[in-house]
């Protein structure tokens, strides 16, 4: 055992990750990240998901020839032929799906697969001596981040981040009303461009890290996290951005440490986040609304049986069977076992050795209150709602858990003594002067 | 031209001539606007009301014709103009709450075409957007995401919106379908404190009777049939040429028109 443990270098695995490379490495992924994020934010709302596909892929030809003129991947011919490959793209697809009944979706496949294949013929005539790699421009390569693409990342990302953040204001007005956007004299389409320029200068960025197939996810797996969570733009291009840096940040750390492609990691991490939001968000998150009613259900039962304790007892029969209460509220044994638990805790109710229940003082008066905002509710129904006094007692059955609202509805029937059934209404417990 | 610049017809349209496809959807309208009033435009489905609206704020290509606002071209002046379109084409999941769509009417409160782009809603522009609200009594749902709001609701938004843009001429596209007599009443009232003020209100709609309540009126089926005060222009025969054989819609106006006198 001890053999096997000293053979891994503990000390090399743990700093590993904190090594200069990485620090460089991270520090500009993570940039990426909040970059796409951020601008994802726009891509997601303005339904640009496929469009960002696209891009990334038509940039190729424009990558390619790029290569062909400068004959290497340096930065300013990487990046002008990758935003105006881009803004073709983006050209293009506007031409066809306005000037014919072509759908978008469709102008956009025709439009990058056929830029794509441009670029894939161009990679094979290629003259000789020339290489393009083209697997990494598909699946990234890590290892070969330069200090070159490192310094690409270092500029287009602050610019794209101080350009959505200037033009927050009129981008908002654009995406979600473009007919009076431009009735007001907001620049649409100019914004659309720059909206396509800034998203193919974003994909040339994170190309060699993530590679083209996989960029696409960092722009719409963190901004469609962050559009689950808040009904705010800003809260959500905030929300986006962290999301997409943090996951850069720990792809890049787990795949330093395990040796994993840095890309596949992150874009793991981006769905892993997105997948908790779904599960997790406060008011669409699949979990807490189970849990919600769930919660919701138990609480409605526990009352439910303090009710019928409550009514199954008088001056005589001090003692109600658990049988009669289960009978009558249709909640199983076991779970009433529970209930019964929880409500003796809550010094609410005794049960005996005979299996019978008996309420508290504290558990009449919760009872006294059920009965009350169950009768309030019944003289509601048929005087304000009009509804006839054979149908309230079902609904009322419902209402009465809505304990908020008794006082109010009290006051807003004035005090009624009786109900319609002819049954004395409780005073509240602070019985107010009519 | 430089005479022309300082005019003060709110707005002038020459010959305009719209068509889709192959087919003329407007065919040389001509017409001007006063400051203070409000004109109806009235016309069937199709006659292209809405379509008149669009080519004013040039936002269709034109075939022939010009749009002046205050003597200068639209496209120069659009800050002086709001809009509230028939059909909203907003996405409704978009994350906004109510008082963010009326703040968007605040954009472009500038000279400058860079300023306009870059400037910041401030405490006016909030003040001016709650209190367009209050306008159309919906200050109590300023903070719900748009969504929630039924129809008649989301449609006082957008008129809370045009409002708080404090624009010289309001062009409407049918604002009183889909709401209540109450907010009816409301939208009117304020259109009668927006015309006392001086601006220039261009309503559509194609229910006749608000004829009465109307300063000016065209009646419009691809062209102008007439235009004129209502109780000049709203002549039997005119309505008839406007809605062509439509005997329904006929007893309609004939029904307002008795009403009027
Ligand atoms: N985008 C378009 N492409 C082709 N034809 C169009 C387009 N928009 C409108 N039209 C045509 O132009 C004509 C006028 O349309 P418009 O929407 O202006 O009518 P409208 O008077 O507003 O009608 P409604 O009372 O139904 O709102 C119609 O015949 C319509 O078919
Ligand atoms: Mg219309």
């Amino acid at each position: 055992m001890l053999d096997i443990f000293s053979q891994i270098d503990f000390q090399h695995w743990l700093l590993r990750p904190f090594s200069e490379r990485w620090w460089q490495e991270t520090l500009c992924s993570m940039l990426v990240g909040v970059t796409c994020g951020v601008l994802g934010c726009y891509v997601v709302l303005r339904r640009m998901a496929l469009i960002g596909d696209a891009l990334s892929h038509a940039v190729l030809p424009g990558v390619v020839i790029a290569f062909l003129i400068t004959n290497n991947t340096g930065i300013v011919g990487l990046l002008s032929g990758a935003l105006l490959a881009g803004l073709l793209t983006a050209v293009l697809i506007n031409l066809i799906s306005r000037a014919s009944r072509t759908k978008e979706d469709s102008s956009i496949g025709i439009v990058f697969t056929s830029l794509f294949a441009i670029g894939i013929i161009l990679v094979s005539a290629l003259p000789r001596g020339l290489h393009f790699d083209l697997k990494c421009f598909l699946f990234g390569d890590p290892l070969a981040v330069g200090a070159t693409d490192l310094l690409l990342m270092v500029i287009i990302c602050p610019v794209v981040l101080a350009l959505t953040t200037a033009l927050y204001h009129p981008l908002k007005l654009a995406s979600f009303d473009p007919v009076v956007a431009a009735a007001m004299g907001v620049p649409v389409m100019t914004l659309h461009y720059l909206l396509m320029g800034m998203l193919s200068a974003t994909v040339v960025a994170g190309l060699k890290t993530t590679g083209v197939i996989l960029v696409v996810a960092l722009v719409i797996t963190p901004a469609s996290a962050a559009y689950l969570l808040t009904n705010r733009l800003s809260r959500m291009m905030i929300l986006a951005g962290a999301f997409g840096g943090l996951s850069a940040v720990a792809g890049m750390t787990l795949s330093f440490v395990t040796n994993w492609p840095s890309g596949a990691t992150m874009v793991v991490f981006a769905t892993a986040i997105f997948g908790l939001v779904l599960l997790l968000s406060p008011s669409q998150g699949i979990v807490i609304k189970m849990f919600r009613r769930r919660k919701m259900q138990w609480i409605v039962e526990c009352e439910d049986v303090l009710k019928t304790v409550y009514r199954n007892t008088h001056e005589g029969i001090e003692w109600c069977n658990l049988r009669l209460v289960t009978n009558v509220t249709r909640i199983s044994l076991r779970r009433l076992h529970a209930i019964v638990a929880q409500l003796e805790k809550k010094h609410l109710l005794h049960l005996n050795s005979d299996n019978e229940l008996q309420l508290t003082a504290a558990g009449r008066i919760r009872a006294l209150e059920m009965v009350r905002s169950h009768r309030l509710w019944e003289s509601y129904l048929t005087e304000r709602a009009g509804m006839a006094v054979a149908d309230v007692h079902e609904q009322a059955e419902q209402l009465e858990h809505v304990h908020e609202l008794v006082d109010e509805v009290d006051r807003n029937l004035g005090h009624p003594r009786v109900d319609p059934h002819g049954e004395t209404i409780p005073p509240g417990k602070k019985p107010t002067p009519s | 031209m430089a005479s022309d610049a300082g005019s003060t017809i709110p707005l002038h349209a020459r010959n305009l001539t719209v068509s889709f496809a192959d087919r003329a959807a407007l065919r040389s309208i001509s017409f001007q606007l006063q400051s203070g009033t409000l004109t109806g435009i009235i016309g069937p489905n199709g006659a292209g009301k809405s379509t008149l609206l669009r080519a004013l704020l040039g936002l269709l290509p034109l075939d022939a014709g010009n749009v002046k606002a205050f003597g200068l071209p639209v496209a120069k002046n659009r800050q002086r103009i709001a809009y509230v379109p028939q059909k909203q084409t907003v996405d409704w999941d978009f994350p906004v709450t109510v008082l963010d769509v009326v703040l968007m009417g605040r954009y472009g409160r500038s000279n400058s075409r860079l300023w306009r782009l870059l400037r910041r809603p401030g405490e006016t522009d909030r003040l001016a957007a709650e209190q367009a609200l209050a306008q159309l009594g919906m200050s109590d749902f300023k903070d719900r995401h748009i969504r929630q709001l039924s129809g008649g609701q989301q449609q006082r938004v957008f008129l809370a919106r045009a409002l708080c843009q404090e624009a010289d001429i309001l062009l409407l596209d049918e604002p009183l379908t889909g709401v209540d007599v109450a907010t009816e009443e409301i939208i009117f009232s304020l259109i009668d404190k927006l015309t006392a003020a001086g601006k220039t209100l261009l309503l559509v709609s194609h229910d006749l009777s608000i004829l009465d309540r109307l300063h000016q009126v065209m009646l419009l089926n691809r062209r102008i049939i007439a235009i004129g005060p209502p109780e000049q222009a709203a002549t039997k025969n005119n309505l008839r040429q406007t809605y062509g054989g439509r005997l329904a819609l006929l007893d309609q106006a004939e029904a307002a028109l008795t009403k009027m006198k």
